[in-house]
Order: C-alpha cells, then structure tokens, then sequence
C-alpha cells in the first residue's frame, strides 16, 4: 500500500501537527532522504543539537522518528510521508542503514494508527491538509510593543542576576557548613544535604549549579568508598570556584567569564548561538566515537554524542560534543546518530576557553556510516593526559574531555581495568560499568583509540585493535 | 583568581604543606581541626576557609592517578577457528539480544558455529554474554574461556577445540566434548575407544562414567564383553543397570529384573482363524492411567533391549512387531526400544503398525536419543514424520520437541514435506512468530528460498526473526572469514 494525502489525513493527530509537517516540507530542511526496500527514512534538522532521524515502511505506514516530540506521528514523520506521497523531492536508493535495521528488528506489528473511527460518540475534526495551504495572517512589527518586550527582557535578567548573587550567598554559607563538618559527614549526607541546597540554586534561577549538586550524590557513590571524602573536596572546591568565577566576571577573560555563566545555568539559545558571529565555527568531516546518555534527576535525559574531526586541516577544537536534552518518557535513549557515522557539517561552538560543546549550524551532507579507522593523534596516553592538566589549568571547573593514544593495552588489576601506557608507565582505571564489555581488550595487544577522562575514570569510547574497531556499547 | 592586588597569600604554601594541613582539616572537619591560616580571604569572615577547599580540591584534581604496582597476566587461548564475517555481526547481536524470541533461532545458531568451525567475534562476547554461556562448548576456545572467566582457577581448564583433541588432551576436556570425541573413535575404531575409556575409567565420577558408558553402544561387540563384566559391582547403579543392558544385547549375563517386570506386564494370545499368529499386548498396572500409560511405558522398558525381548517372548525381532500389531502400548514400547538401541530399521517397521508414533513418544516423555549421531537422529525424524505425509500436525508442541531431540537441521524430505503441504498457512495466526522461528532453524539450507518466499505472504512483523536468522545461517555458510 503506498502512502496517500488522506492516509496521512487519517494518520495525524491534529491539524497542529498537519500545520508543522507543512514547514518542513522544504528540501532544504532534509540533508538526507533515501529509500529502499519498502522504506523511506531521512534526517531532517531540528531545534536540537542533532538532526532527527526518521523512518517510514511505506507498506503500513509504521514509522519513527528520534525526536522527543509527544505527538504520534510527529511532524517529521508526517513531513516525510507527505513528500514521498506527493512525489515532491528526491528519494535516493541507497542500501538500508543500520539505525532503520534496528528499528526493523525492534517493530511489534504494523501501525496501530488507523483511520479515526467515525463512530466516537464524539468524533473530532479530521485533521486536513487542504486547511493547511490556508496561509497565517501576517504580522506588523510594533516598535512600541518591541521597546516594552527588550525592556521586560533587561528588567527580567537583573532580577535574575540579583537572585542568582542571593543564591550563591546561601550557596556560600553552605559549603562553608559542610566544611566545618567535614567531608566524611558530608559524604554519609549527601543526598539529604545536597537535595535542600539544590531546590535553593533552583529557585535563585541557578539551574546549572543547582544540577551540578544534585547529581553529585550519585557521582559520589560510583567512586570506591575511601576515595570519596577527597572526590567531595574536589566537587565542592569547584562549585565554590564557579561561584567566586561568577560575582567577578568582568575580571575574568571572556570566555572563562562565559564558562562561568554557563556553569550557573544561563542557557544561550540556539537561535543566539547561531546569531554569535564570533562564535567558533569549524566547517569538517566529523565522526562520532561516542553516545551517551544519563537519566538526570529532573527527568530529562542528556544525550551526548561525541565528534572527532576527521578533516585534514589543523583546526582546533579536533573534538566537539552534540548535548541533547529529551524527556526520559519519550523512552528515546540516544541522539539521532550513531557510532560510527560519519557528518558533512559545519559545528558552531558555544563560547569557551576549552570550546566542546557545539551545535550543527549546516549541515553539508547526511551522515553515513564510515568503517573507516578512527585517525588519531600519533601521542602516547601520558602526553595526550598532559594536554588535559593544561586545559585543567585554563578551565578548573572543566568537566569531561576527550583523551586519544596509541600504542596503549588495556590491563587487569583484580577486577578493575586500566588503560596503560606501557613505554611511560602511565595508566587511567577504566570505568567500572566496562569492567565486561572492554574484558576482551585485555588479550589482544596493543591498541589505539580515544576515550572520555572525567577526572576520576576512563571511559573507552573507540579502539583500532589487531582484530578491527572496538566500540563502547 | 582574578587581577585583585590585594588577594596576595600571606604565607607561600607548598603542597605538602597542603596535605598536611590543609586536607586533614577539611576531611575531619574545621571544628574539629582548625584550618591554618594560610589564605587572607576576600571575606575576612570566612577566615579563608572557602578559599582553602577550592585550592584542596584543586590540587586532588591535578594529582595523577596512581597506576597499580603489577597487572594480571592474560592467559593465551589457542583458537584456530574462524571468526565470523563482520557483516553478520551486528545482526547476530540483534537477534540473540532480541526480546519475546524462543531459542530455536539461538539453537541453530549455535550448532552452525560448531559445524563450520566458526566463532563469534571476541569483542561480541559481552553483548551476547547469555547465548556464550549457553553453547561455549559449540563456540569454541575462546568463547569457552570467556563463559569461565568468573570460575576460580580449580574450576578452570586448559581450553582445546574439540577437532584438536587427541588421546593426551582428551581427559582434560568438557566432558559432553569428551563423550563425544570417544563416540567419534567407536566409529573409527571401537576397540581402541574402549581401551581409552578403560584407561581412566577409576579416576571417573557417577555420572561421567555413565555417560562415557553409553558411547559403547556405538560398535557394541562381544569384544566388550569383558570390559562390560567389570562392571557388574560399580557403584553407581545406573552404570551397572546400563553394563546389564549391553550385555543383554551381546546375548551374554543372567535375565535383568527390568526384563523380568517387563515380561509380567506382556499378555500372549492366539489369533486367526487358519492360522494361528501370536498377539502379545501389554497389560497397565491398575494405578496407571491412560494419560500417563506413556510415560510408564518409557520407565518399564527403558533398560530392555529389543534382542533380549525378543528372546524372552521366542520370537524373531520382526515377529515381534508383527504380534504387536494391534497393540498401541506395546508398539510404543517397541518404537521406545528400537529408538534406544539405534535400530532404525526396527523402529521404521513399528511406526507402520503405529502411524502417530511421533505423538505418543512426545507423550512418554522421552527427551533424548542418546549417543545417536546427526545422519541417524535426521533419518529418525523422517521415520515418525513419514507417515502424516501431507497432514502434518499443527500442534506447536510436537514440532518444538521433535527440533530439540534432533538439535539438527530437518533432513530434507521432511522439509519438502512442510514446504508442499503449505503448513505456515495452517498455523494458527496468533503462534505465527514461535512457528517461523522454529522452521527457520531447521530449514535445510538449500531449501531456505523456498521458505523465504513463503514467508513473505505474512507480515514483516512476525517474519522478520525467521527471515534475519535464515541470512545469518546463508551468510555463515557462505562467508568464512579472518581470524
């Protein structure tokens, strides 16, 4: 069965949606749509950090789509049936990607979304695509109304700012409490202590430190016991470091001034991001070596997809991360890409003295999946740790950055496993939760790759070994 | 931090300076032990105390962390098999990891590794960690070192293929390895396997010596009759029970009481008008019923050979059958015996007297075929499922049994069978999935196509397991690989 206008009709939720799918009916918005085998899958960019990846079997019309939306189908899956079922832009054959194969091998059963039943005892308008050719009334700007909303804006931000300074002053009276009691108490309380002086970050509009404490707990208790006491010396330091970084801002470089606001929560908007004219952009091939998801104690899951650059040319950053933020009830687990694929994009980074974290402003070509090895830098494990203690000293609050070696084997010491340097010496304890999945590494040699150091454990993320690519799960 | 002139340090402090004095205070806490007065602080309130823990923690981040003094030596496992073609990876792991799936795509998995020599990749092993477990003797060294990983060095062994096993390695391998390397030498040669056996048959446990035992009936000769002797005061009973049986069958030993019990159930009676023919029938003990008259039929005639049966009743094997005739119990418990004793011949001329032996054996709860080997347990299944020919049953049951007791693929005929009889369209829609995945596993490779094209009549929701696990089979067999 092939899709039609008034399968689509039948499919939709409301107009709403019917009204959204018709904005993203423009080429433009689909780097990649490709067809084969009864399907039709494309990447379409969204307001998150990585384009949506949808897919339709054109014989029942099931469908997915990695975007957070509530709405079944949503937009992006409507958009791609109407342009297959209007014939209006290119579908390329290609081979079916892996990502729709997962999909495929996951499927219960064929759409459930039939054609609305008629006989609800209440039935409700369906929803029509010709009421959405109606075009919207235009707006007229309204330079008064303009000059009111810039300066409820300005008057919003200096309360804001003025919350945020009384925050910090309570933040200050407790941390100086938990020294007093000292680290070892601190850490036996943790949950209870950090969750109170969290909610206060949050109503002082500091989300960021307030999410910063929060997880601290359970970050906490992933460490080995006795090493705890010190690791809370080093979380609580750094909070109080952010604090101090942001009452003196105007003293600060720049970008460690915007390190500093960022940590305390003021978000920057995609649309200001990509408005940024001095913000960093790299225009490269990029391959992702890393997807990983947390559950965060808001309810929301922090996807982030790591990038390598692979281009030739020696622009910096050679890393960048894609942070996504999907509600955990959406069940979606990963971003968009997966490992391996490779992007045609140019990144746009949020301003930093160590800039990681980006946003694809353009994206050049739809990813593709490359079995080609991972090129890394021709540096031993110790000297690509030394370039983390130098961003370390530009950034003290730095969080989690990419490490690269070569040459490098993963080892056991009871059941803790180590990535180690064997010509310096130098080795990283892997994380725990790899204590099975890296195990085969173990007994194949030495092995090149690239992971994530958080300050406390490695997390293997890619290794070229004897026997292929090695991939964290 | 920052350009404030006046934040200048009272006293330069050094790092040791800093964990002695600084650490221990902000560990036991400041009221407990007082901090030094080290920092003057922005906030002479503070006391510098603020100031102190960024700097501590600081100073944490920028230790290194320590490497361990020494790390474990990975023992080297010897693996000549190949590991499996990198296209099929990723969909090995999906269909071994997918939920709501029976084990019979995992079943045929596994046996297609052993027969191709092929192994999982190393680096899938955690992610397919159950199935590892669940077949490491099919999945070769590797595999079988990493389903050990967690046992303790008693535990362990020293890790051989088993196509490498050879006279000095054999008594260090798994024993259903070791079992079958012996059943592979009674073919070859049965004496020598039987001197082998012989050879470390004292250092033996119960139920290893039961096992090695039973390969015996493969070229079983008066030439273990000797042997077969010994074992008449071993201290397992089931051993000793299973020596009688053998020797029973080479016409030697004194009547077994399990042939004795056997004897006061069968009832003997003339028939025929002309002439005369014997009709021998069984008679169930009183506290039998019929829904479990299988399942004793299978208890009571478990330890008695066809020959000695026959001998007993002074009768020819075939005139057995033939008395049996009209008899369902009984010719259940010859198509029982005949199965135990490999004699396939016998058993193909009970299933014409008993044309649903298939079911009945199902009932008596039979589970294994013993030391029976691929060829005879495929024409086993061709003999009970010759006589439904094109009106195969459609009781799930029946099918899933009858491919866990062959653990092979179905021989050719049998398949065709499925194929012309159009059996996928019988079934049942809602047992469509657990049926797909059960012919797939045991669909004959040349005759996968077929299969495929009659799936794609159903809806990719149930075909899609079946339809994945026939071009993992297809790609298996056609792509072997690096190591």
């Amino acid at each position: 069965m092939s899709l039609t206008l008034e399968r689509i009709e039948a499919l939709a939720p409301d107009q709403v949606s019917l009204a959204a799918a018709r904005k993203l009916l423009k080429p433009s918005s689909w780097p990649t749509l490709a067809e084969g085998d009864g399907l039709v899958w494309g990447e379409c960019q969204g307001s998150g950090a990585t384009p949506y990846r949808v897919v339709v079997n054109e014989a029942d019309a099931g469908y997915k789509c990695t975007c957070p939306s509530r709405k079944f189908p949503c937009k992006h899956s409507l958009a791609l049936m109407w342009m297959r079922a209007e014939k209006s832009s290119a579908f390329v054959s290609a081979p079916v990607p892996d990502w729709v194969k997962d999909w495929l091998s996951r499927r219960r059963g064929a759409s459930s979304a039939a054609a609305k039943d008629e006989d609800e005892a209440q039935p409700k308008a369906r929803p029509s695509i010709r009421l959405t050719e109606i075009p919207e009334a235009p707006t007229t700007a309204d330079p008064k109304a303009e000059q009111r909303a810039a300066a409820t804006r300005e008057r919003n931000r200096l309360e804001r700012e003025a919350a945020v300074i009384a925050g910090l002053d309570d933040l200050d009276t407790w941390l100086s409490d938990q020294v007093q009691h000292g680290m070892a108490n601190f850490v036996a309380q943790a949950a209870q202590v950090c969750r109170t002086i969290a909610q206060r970050l949050v109503d002082a509009k500091a989300p960021g430190l307030a999410g910063r404490l929060d997880a601290l707990p359970t970050r906490l208790f992933t460490l080995p016991g006795p090493v705890r006491p010190s690791a809370a010396i080093r979380e609580l330091g750094q909070v109080h470091l952010i604090s101090q970084a942001y009452r003196r801002a105007s003293e600060l470089p720049e970008l460690l001034a915007a390190d500093a606001r960022q940590a305390v929560g003021w978000t920057i908007t995609r649309e200001t991001l990509l408005s940024d004219s001095g913000a960093l952009r790299v225009n490269a091939k990029w391959r992702v070596f890393a997807v990983l998801s947390e559950a965060q104690p808001d309810r929301l899951r922090r996807v982030e997809t790591w990038l390598w650059c692979e281009s030739d040319s020696d622009s910096t950053p050679s890393c960048g991360v894609l942070i996504d933020f999907v509600p955990i009830s959406t069940g979606a687990a990963t971003g968009g890409y997966l490992v391996g694929d490779q992007i045609d994009a140019q990144l746009i980074f949020y301003r930093s003295s160590i800039p990681l974290r980006a946003q694809i402003m353009t994206l050049n070509k739809g990813a593709e999946h490359s079995s080609e090895p991972l090129a890394v830098p021709a540096e031993g494990l110790r000297a690509s740790y030394a370039q983390y203690e130098r961003a370390l000293a530009q950034l003290p609050w730095l969080g989690t950055i990419p490490l690269t070696f070569r040459s490098a084997n993963v080892r056991r010491n009871g059941e803790q496993l180590y990535i180690d340097d064997d010509e310096s010496g130098f080795s990283l304890p892997l994380h725990t939760s790899q204590a099975t999945h890296a195990l085969p590494l173990a007994s194949v040699g030495p092995i090149d790759g690239i992971g994530l150091w958080n300050g406390y454990e490695f997390t293997l993320a890619w290794a070229e070994t004897q026997l292929g690519p090695w991939v964290c799960s | 931090m920052g350009r404030d002139a006046t934040r200048t340090l009272g006293v330069l402090m050094n790092r040791t300076t800093l964990y002695a004095t600084v650490l221990p205070s902000l560990l036991a806490g400041t009221s407990r032990y007082a901090l030094p007065e080290l920092v003057r602080p922005a906030n002479p309130s503070s006391h510098g105390v603020l100031e102190m823990l960024s700097l501590m923690g600081q100073a944490l981040r920028f230790e290194r962390p320590a490497a361990p003094d020494s790390f474990i030596v990975e023992q080297e496992i010897k693996d000549e098999r190949k590991i499996v073609a990198d296209n099929l990876r990723r969909p090995l792991i999906r269909l071994l990891t997918a939920k709501n799936v029976t084990d019979h795509p995992a079943r045929a998995l596994a046996r297609s590794f052993d027969l191709l020599r092929l192994r999982p990749h190393p680096f899938d092993l955690p992610s397919i960690d159950a199935f590892v477990r669940s077949n490491a003797e099919r999945l070769g060294p590797t595999a079988q070192h990493w389903s050990d990983r967690q046992k303790s060095d008693a535990e362990t062994q020293s890790y051989f293929d088993p196509e490498l096993l050879d006279e000095s390695s054999w008594a260090h391998a798994t024993l259903s390895r070791r079992v079958a390397y012996l059943e592979q030498r009674r073919r070859d040669g049965a004496d020598a396997a039987r001197t082998l056996l012989e050879s470390t048959w004292a250092q033996e446990s119960a139920d290893a010596r039961f096992r090695l035992l039973e390969t015996l009936q493969t070229g079983l000769s008066t030439t273990d009759q000797p042997f077969l002797n010994t074992l008449e005061k071993d201290r397992a009973p089931r051993v000793r029970a299973l020596a009688a049986k053998f020797l029973a069958r080479l016409g030697a030993g004194g009547e077994s009481p399990a042939l004795h019990a056997c004897l006061e159930r069968i009832k003997q009676s003339k028939s025929g008008l002309i002439r005369k023919h014997i009709a021998l029938q069984i008679e169930l003990p009183a506290n039998v019923k019929d829904q479990t008259a299988s399942r004793w039929i299978l208890q009571a005639f478990a330890d008695v050979s066809f020959r000695e049966l026959a001998g007993a009743v002074r009768l020819e094997e075939e005139e057995l059958i033939a008395a049996a005739a009209k008899d369902e119990p009984l010719l259940l418990a010859l198509a029982l015996i005949a199965t135990s004793d490999l004699r396939l011949d016998l058993l193909e001329l009970v299933v014409a007297h008993l044309p649903n032996a298939w079911e009945k054996i199902v009932e008596s709860g039979l589970d294994t075929l013993g030391t029976m080997g691929e060829s005879q347990r495929q024409c086993w299944q061709e003999i009970v499922v010759h006589p439904y020919r094109k009106d195969l049953p459609t009781i799930y049951h029946l099918w899933d049994w009858l491919q866990r007791i062959i653990d092979a693929q179905a021989p050719a005929s049998v398949m065709s069978t499925v194929l012309h009889a159009k059996l996928l369209k019988k079934i049942p829609e809602h047992e469509c999935a657990v049926w797909f995945e059960l012919l797939a596993a045991m669909c004959p490779a040349a005759q996968r196509q077929e299969l495929r094209q009659q799936l794609a009549d159903f809806d990719q929701s149930v075909t899609v397991t079946p339809v994945v696990l026939l071009d993992i089979l297809d790609g298996m067999e056609n792509n072997r690989t690096h190591d």
